[in-house]
């Protein structure tokens, strides 16, 4: 799998444990980009020549092959192409408000910052955020979720508003068991998919809104998906401009009837253009993937007692999170790059959950579908280490 | 009166990365200050990724860090800040720590938590 990716035979010194973060790239990825900017920049949409229509059928061909991918329906009545996930949380949370008035939503006290402030911070007073707790295994507790909604009676609507897996338990939460409350409690549901969508295979049917970035899949930056359910189309969208529309006269729009209407202006189309050779690799290695990552969620479980650190919680997918117990996150950071070993540290854009499991933020090591066994364990020697090092300096000095 | 190079030449003498650090933590962790200082937000230098206190005490400064390498880099900071003479002190700037070789131990956060260290101790 890693030959796949040409940053590690570019950069053989360097061990990877970012990938939570952003992933390296697929090599169809580079190449197709490249080629891209190159050879074929042209517009998208009703250009009516040849090089145009190219960027046309790459751009059809990338949203016909994701439906095949996570084997949806009609990908062209469900597939937005947007920034990323930022941008599909927040314009989730906006065609939530301006199609409904007023309601509760319930949020994994678990999630990244970019699923929580286009709540908190709308300026809506009409719509009031709960969060929802997570059980004595770190996951979302549902039944704090039902629970509640039970004391939400009155609500005009509900939305739930979750992440398939949190960016720093890497615990997988309980999408089926997420998706029959919704249903029971006629809710809305948001579902932040960054870190399980180059992990796992999911059934994403039936989740009014689905969202992820391209560049923690293996691909490019600057471009994500928001999957929608239809009956979102029969809503305005949030932003208009060109190519979200099929007719403007002075005083009237008639939109788009499928996702496009929600593509106001040019989209990455450098970065779209690699999404086919991207995506047809992701259908025939998925199980390879997944298989993979569950592999090393194997390893670093049975490892992480060995080391002098507590682990937040066990792993499911793709992340550990630790807490030393000597020195800060940030020193462990920058030895640890010293010897080349890249990984993350700090509150990791969930600081609502770091602060309930840490005072000073963690350390993230986060693995790709190209991480080797023997990259996870030199990290958790070196981290030995490095803690070895620190508790002689901090005895020398008392 | 020394300039910062030469007050800590021994660092300056390391090559490997990880030496310099342990040198550097271990200057912060055995160089006890003769006073404590207080952890009151007046005293808190802002835009650090981890917490870091310096206090003015009978003429010297004097820090706290959370983090050891941000302690120990401090530490050298302000020991050396408080033998300097004032122009020494009046000339000192995060550019003079990169511009002699200390850039690759400064992550960019912490380059500005030690560029607003070195602007609070000018007000002290």
């Amino acid at each position: 799998m890693r030959d796949y990716f040409p940053f590690f035979k570019r950069k053989q010194d360097i061990t990877y444990l970012d990938s939570a973060a952003t992933s390296q790239t697929l090599y169809t990825v580079a190449e197709d980009m490249r080629d891209f900017m190159l050879d074929h920049k042209s517009n998208a949409h009703r250009s009516g020549n040849s090089m145009g229509t190219w960027v046309d059928q790459q751009y059809q061909l990338s949203k016909e092959l994701i439906g095949k991918w996570l084997n949806l329906n009609k990908p062209e009545k469900r597939i937005v192409f947007n920034s990323g996930t930022t941008q599909g949380l927040n314009d989730a949370a906006q065609l939530i408000m301006s199609a409904m008035s007023s309601g509760v939503v319930f949020i994994g006290i678990d999630s990244h910052h970019s699923l929580i402030l286009p709540w908190t911070q709308s300026g809506n007073s009409k719509w009031k955020v709960v969060f929802i707790e997570l059980d004595k295994d770190g996951r979302l507790d549902l039944n704090d979720l039902k629970t509640k909604m039970k004391l939400e009676p009155l609500a005009v609507s509900k939305v739930i508003a979750v992440n398939a897996v949190s960016n720093v338990l890497g615990l997988v939460n309980d999408l089926d068991g997420i998706k029959k409350i919704a249903l029971d409690y006629a809710a809305v549901s948001v579902i932040d998919a960054s870190q399980i969508i180059s992990k796992r295979q999911v059934n994403f049917s039936g989740f009014d809104f689905v969202a992820w970035s391209w560049h923690k899949v293996y691909g490019p930056m600057g471009l994500g998906c928001l999957l929608i359910d239809p009956v979102w189309l029969n809503f305005d969208p949030v932003r208009s401009g060109g190519g979200s529309v099929t007719r403007v006269s002075i005083d009237s729009v008639t939109w788009q009837t499928n996702a496009g209407k929600f593509e106001s202006g040019t989209q990455n189309l450098a970065a779209i253009s690699a999404l086919p050779r991207l995506v047809e690799w992701l259908i025939e290695h998925q199980h390879d993937i997944e298989t993979h990552d569950i592999s090393l969620a194997r390893i670093i479980n049975d490892h992480i007692s060995l080391a002098q650190f507590t682990p937040v919680s066990k792993t499911d997918s793709g992340l550990l999170c630790l807490d030393p117990v000597v020195g800060s996150v940030e020193d462990y950071t920058m030895m640890l790059d010293a010897k080349n070993i890249m990984i993350r540290s700090g509150k990791l854009c969930a600081e609502p959950l770091i602060t309930q499991v840490s005072n000073n933020g963690l350390l993230r090591l986060s693995w790709g579908c190209y991480t080797t066994k023997q990259e996870i364990e030199l990290a958790l020697d070196s981290l030995g280490e490095i803690h070895a090092r620190f508790s002689r300096h901090v005895q020398r000095a008392v | 009166m020394l300039d910062f190079q030469d007050m800590f030449s021994e660092l300056f003498e390391l090559e490997d990365q990880l030496d310099k650090y342990d040198w550097i933590i271990e200057y912060g962790a055995v160089a006890k200050p003769v006073f404590s200082v207080n952890k009151l937000d007046v005293n808190l230098v802002r835009g650090c990724t981890s917490n870091l206190w310096i206090e003015k005490i009978e003429g010297n400064i004097y820090c706290y860090g959370e983090s050891l390498i941000v302690q120990g880099i401090a530490s050298m900071i302000c020991d050396w800040h408080n033998q300097a003479s004032q122009k020494q002190q009046m000339d000192f700037s995060l550019n003079i720590l990169t511009n002699i070789g200390l850039a690759p131990l400064l992550s960019m956060g912490r380059q500005n938590g030690v560029a607003n260290l070195i602007a609070k101790i000018k007000t002290l």
